[in-house]
């Protein structure tokens, strides 16, 4: 190879890497990380499933998350940096204490927003709804309606599914004119979760992975609603999901 | 010895007036009884002298009880009062038709030929000449009373301010002279209000009416609008006008808003429909006070040309912020912020989330997606202007080929807009902004540093503890307080402040130019404002505050919600305002003003030099200038000599100390006519109706002769002495009644009575 040659493989490798990417962001605080709530009892019965739910919003939207989510107690001051709490269990979620329950009031009035995923039969989705009575109160927790915007935030979701089809319906508590908590009886972390191989940790029942692809569409939705909220009932977005839904 | 020359019965007696009623009810009786006793005598020629004598003694005993008398009187004549009014209002120069002479002549000339009748009644009346128009003024005789100038025309006014009683000498009656034409009480005709107030005058109006010509005229005869409009709102204009002798003709009426036409309209006039009401329509599409002017041609002949232009005073305000707010990809500064807006019910809030990128692969068909084409040239190349303030969020404008658009957007700025840019990885020089056509108008410009992503705690620089955008609390040491009290953020774009933008907050620490490196910085760009914040991290003044208990969100909407009444020049937030006393004023009034200044702390700017000019709204040029001090409380008044007919801007520049504190402008619009001579009718029916109603008389003045006048007769009044004669004290009474009451006794004896 000729000095010259040599000299223009390494100009065009000085060009390529200085063309311009995206940048990445800020740091750790300008993206979206999901916080687990840890609380006494089966806090985290699917493992993987926020690290992959946050690689498929990373690669199928412009959101940027961070891959691994971050831990907390429910009466942690430092949840108020996160946004987005998660929050799974197989059997009842336990009788919140007094700095739990006052924490994450202020958490949800202040614009925090909060998944409950029943990852079992149904009986940590109940106690979830019995807790929001506690950490809202007056403010009733009631059936999500198939036209809510939750439904259109990113993906075009009927009806919701997770790993089973438990409930055909979401619940959830409004506050300050937004949905601050969702509680899900359908496992969406089960349909999430991969194992350290790679494949799929549980299988969905009954829809297989066409089920699971909605999970996932729902996931992404969730997060996307958590941080535009309402933007897609904006009167210009109106006419297009009308006629994609017809 | 004194003569009398008059007469009059009086009563004499010193008898209290119980005792004479008394008297005379005994007198009374006296006859019933006589009357009574007699009921049974058959005869009647009897019964009828018995009764008759009784009823004369009677008479005769009362007259001499009574004591009548004759009183002797010294007695004078007083002359009434007549008032002669005559119109001295503008539309008196009016001609009386077409060629003929103005009504201000036609009355002069009146007043000339029944001046030998006037002198007639000078004999009964003393005469008192007044002017009558806006007000009545007493004049000293016919000449005098006879000129052109009012600019308004109050009839029923002038009557109920003529003194009714002077001296004790009552008003016989008026004699009213002019051509009707009443531009208050009266102007939509008699209504029953006038007409209880005509009658409660008590006293006969007699009219001469000067104007039964019609002059050839259009005329602008009205005009409705509201006091104010909001911006990009249609406005109507509702314009009546009137044709008088002008045949058929179609009429162009046009709206200009300072020397611009902004609508027209054409309009068909005749014989068969002499008025018409035209609305004009128009969308205002900046925020502030200005002038407008309607107007249609003036044609040969007109008898004036002052009515056929009209000039107003419109407020166009906001009614709401509308905001375009777009964002690179979600965030929860984003999200902060649009919960912000949204909530913000002065905030039209349209938004545009770029929720995927090329890159993204979302595994759906587009019929599964919700997502829509970004509409970059409808946004900014059509609506743009529609927006009060644009947002720009973290946003990469590259991939969506927004170079050839970018200029609109620094126009919109220079021509008022608003503008702000937020942080992240997409905005600034990471964003490539610092080569882009909108670089010169961001307040910082990039220093080639990466972002830093440490936590810090921004700090208020001198300019940021005076600034409306910064003010966090009352006064600057709350306000540092409570910046202070803040949680820490982490990560900023590293820029430097532009030459002329102002630094409100900067970062502690990092360096960027020689400066510390700006977190929020504004600057004024042409006639519009931008700001930058550099960090994405604001939203933890909401959330992260919150959690500390620190007044919750409060410090954050309040930031948020002060820069946005800055960047769109909330007038409260200016430091100097200016306020006419009148936005619309009638020809010959002075243009007066208050101008406050306001530090740019904003206390009042004591002492502050103010430089007032008042300027041609339409050339722009210039026609005085006066140079005041603030006093106290910041304010001082101005006041320019009547500039003539058109639209005007006083315009004000306020400094202290050597520093400029800024500048604020209000417009004044010198109407071209009053309605005294918008309207040029005379109203010889009105004056006809004014004497029916009153009991006076009616003519044309064209007769050369006075009315029917129903006047008061003058009053006589005593005067001097007088001297009383009694008539009781002659002999007849008595004797008649010795007679009367002799005779019946002697008959009654004879006829056998007891």
């Amino acid at each position: 190879m000729t000095r010259r040659k040599t000299f223009q493989i390494g100009l065009l490798a000085l060009l390529l890497l200085a063309s311009p990417k995206d940048a990445p962001a800020f740091g750790e605080t300008s993206r979206l990380v999901f916080v687990q709530g840890r609380y006494e009892g089966d806090w985290n019965p699917r493992p993987s499933a926020l690290r992959r739910l946050a690689f498929e919003l990373g690669t199928r939207t412009s959101i940027v998350t961070l891959p691994q989510e971050k831990v907390l107690p429910l009466d942690s001051p430092e949840l108020f940096f996160y946004p987005f709490l998660y929050l799974s269990g197989i059997g009842p979620l336990p009788e919140l204490s007094r700095a739990e329950v006052e924490n994450l009031r202020r958490y949800l009035t202040f614009g925090g927003f909060l998944l409950c995923d029943d990852a079992g039969d149904g009986a940590f989705a109940a106690s979830c709804e019995r807790e929001l009575a506690r950490i809202l109160p007056g403010r009733p927790v009631g059936r999500i309606p198939s036209d809510h915007v939750l439904f259109k935030t990113f993906y075009l979701v009927q009806q919701p599914a997770g790993r089973t089809l438990t409930r055909p319906y979401l619940t959830g508590v409004v506050e300050g004119g937004r949905l601050a908590a969702v509680v899900s009886s359908n496992d969406l972390g089960g349909a999430w979760a991969r194992d350290e191989l790679g494949s799929w940790s549980f299988d969905v029942v009954p829809g297989g992975e066409m089920q699971r692809e909605i999970a996932f569409r729902l996931g992404v939705n969730v997060a996307m609603y958590a941080l535009c909220t309402d933007y897609k009932d904006d009167q210009v977005h109106l006419p297009f999901i009308m006629k994609r839904r017809r | 010895m004194e003569t009398f020359d008059d007469w009059k019965l009086v009563l004499l007696t010193p008898w209290p007036r119980w005792v004479v009623a008394a008297l005379v009810a005994a007198a009374l009786l006296g006859v019933v009884l006589a009357a009574l006793g007699l009921r049974k005598e058959r005869r009647l020629p009897r019964r009828a002298v018995l009764l008759g004598l009784r009823a004369v003694a009677m008479a005769a005993l009362l007259f001499l009880v009574l004591e009548p008398g004759v009183r002797h009187l010294q007695t004078a004549t007083v002359k009434g009062r007549l008032a002669v009014l005559v119109d001295g209002s503008a539309s008196m120069d009016l001609p009386m038709g077409d060629g003929k002479a103005t009504r201000t002549a036609e009355a002069a000339e009146y007043l000339r030929a029944v001046a030998p009748a006037l002198s007639e009644l000078e004999k009964k009346y003393t005469l008192e000449f007044f002017r009558y128009g806006e007000k009545l003024a007493p004049v000293s005789g016919p000449e005098a009373a006879v000129e052109a100038r009012d600019e308004a025309t109050d009839l029923l006014g002038a009557l109920e301010a003529l003194p009714k009683g002077q001296g004790g000498r009552r008003l016989a009656g008026v004699l009213l002279v002019g051509d009707g034409a009443d531009n208050a009480a009266l102007r939509d005709g008699m209504t029953r209000e006038a007409r209880e107030r005509l009658r409660a005058l008590g006293v006969s109006v007699s009219t001469v009416s000067t104007g039964e010509g019609r002059a050839r005229d259009l005329a602008i005869e009205s005009l409705r609008v509201e006091d104010f409009a909001f911006v990009r709102n249609t406005v109507e204009v509702e314009v009546t006008l009137s044709a008088v002798e002008m045949g058929t003709l179609d009429v162009p009426v046009a709206l200009r808003q300072e020397g611009e036409v902004v609508a027209q309209k054409t309009v068909s006039l005749g014989p068969k429909q002499p008025r018409q009401t035209v609305k004009l329509s128009f969308v205002p599409d900046r925020i502030g006070e200005f002038v407008f002017t309607v107007s249609v041609p003036v044609y040969e002949g007109e008898a004036t040309s002052a009515n056929n232009s009209e000039t107003f005073v419109l407020k166009v305000i906001r009614d709401r912020v509308r905001t375009l707010h777009v964002v690179g990809r979600p965030s929860w500064d984003q999200r902060f912020l649009r919960t912000l807006l949204r909530n913000d019910p002065n905030v039209d809030l349209v938004s545009f989330y770029i929720l995927r990128t090329q890159q993204d692969q979302p595994r759906a068909s587009e019929n599964e997606l919700s997502l829509i084409p970004f509409p970059v040239e409808e946004i900014f190349e059509k609506q743009l202007w529609s927006f009060d303030l644009v947002v720009f969020q973290n946003f990469n404008y590259r991939p969506y080929r927004m170079d050839r658009y970018l200029p609109n957007l620094r126009k919109y700025v220079e021509e008022g807009g608003a503008f702000v840019m937020i942080g992240g990885e997409n905005s600034f020089g990471e964003g490539g902004y610092e080569m882009s056509p909108i670089a010169g108008i961001l307040p910082v410009e990039a220093v080639g540093a990466a972002p830093n992503e440490s936590l810090f705690a921004p700090r208020l620089t001198e300019s940021g503890l005076r600034h409306p955008v910064t003010q966090l609390s009352g006064g600057p040491d709350l306000t540092r307080a409570a910046w202070e009290r803040l949680p820490q953020i982490p990560g900023i774009n590293v820029t430097r402040a532009r030459p002329g933008a102002q630094v409100l907050l900067e970062h502690p620490h990092v360096v960027a130019g020689g400066q510390n490196a700006p977190v929020v910085a504004v600057m004024e760009v042409g006639r519009g404002r931008t700001m930058a914040v550099t960090t994405d991290a604001s939203w933890y003044w909401s959330m992260v505050a919150a959690q500390s208990g620190e007044g919750g969100s409060r410090h954050y909407e309040r930031f948020w919600s002060q820069a946005i009444r800055w960047l769109v020049r909330d007038p409260d937030l200016t430091q100097v305002r200016v306020q006419a006393a009148q936005r619309s004023v009638p020809p010959g009034t002075p243009l007066a003003a208050t101008i406050s200044a306001r530090r740019p702390d904003y206390a009042p700017a004591e002492g502050a030099r103010i430089e007032v000019d008042l300027v041609d709204a339409v050339s722009s040029a210039p026609i005085a200038r006066k140079i005041l001090e603030a006093g106290p409380d910041g304010t001082a008044r101005v006041e320019f000599a009547p500039p003539g007919v058109g639209a005007f801007k006083v315009i004000a520049r306020a400094e202290l100390g050597g520093n400029a504190l800024g500048s604020g402008q209000d417009v004044i619009a010198v109407r071209a006519s009053t309605l005294e001579r918008s309207d040029t009718r005379a109203r010889p029916e009105l004056l006809q109706e004014i004497a029916e109603l009153t009991g006076g008389g009616s003519i044309s003045s064209s007769t050369r002769r006075l009315p029917e006048m129903r006047l008061l007769e003058p009053e006589v009044v005593e005067v001097g002495r007088s001297e009383d004669r009694p008539i009781w004290d002659r002999f007849w009474p008595i004797l008649l009644l010795a007679v009367c009451l002799g005779g019946e006794w002697v008959l009654r004896r004879r006829w056998g009575y007891a």
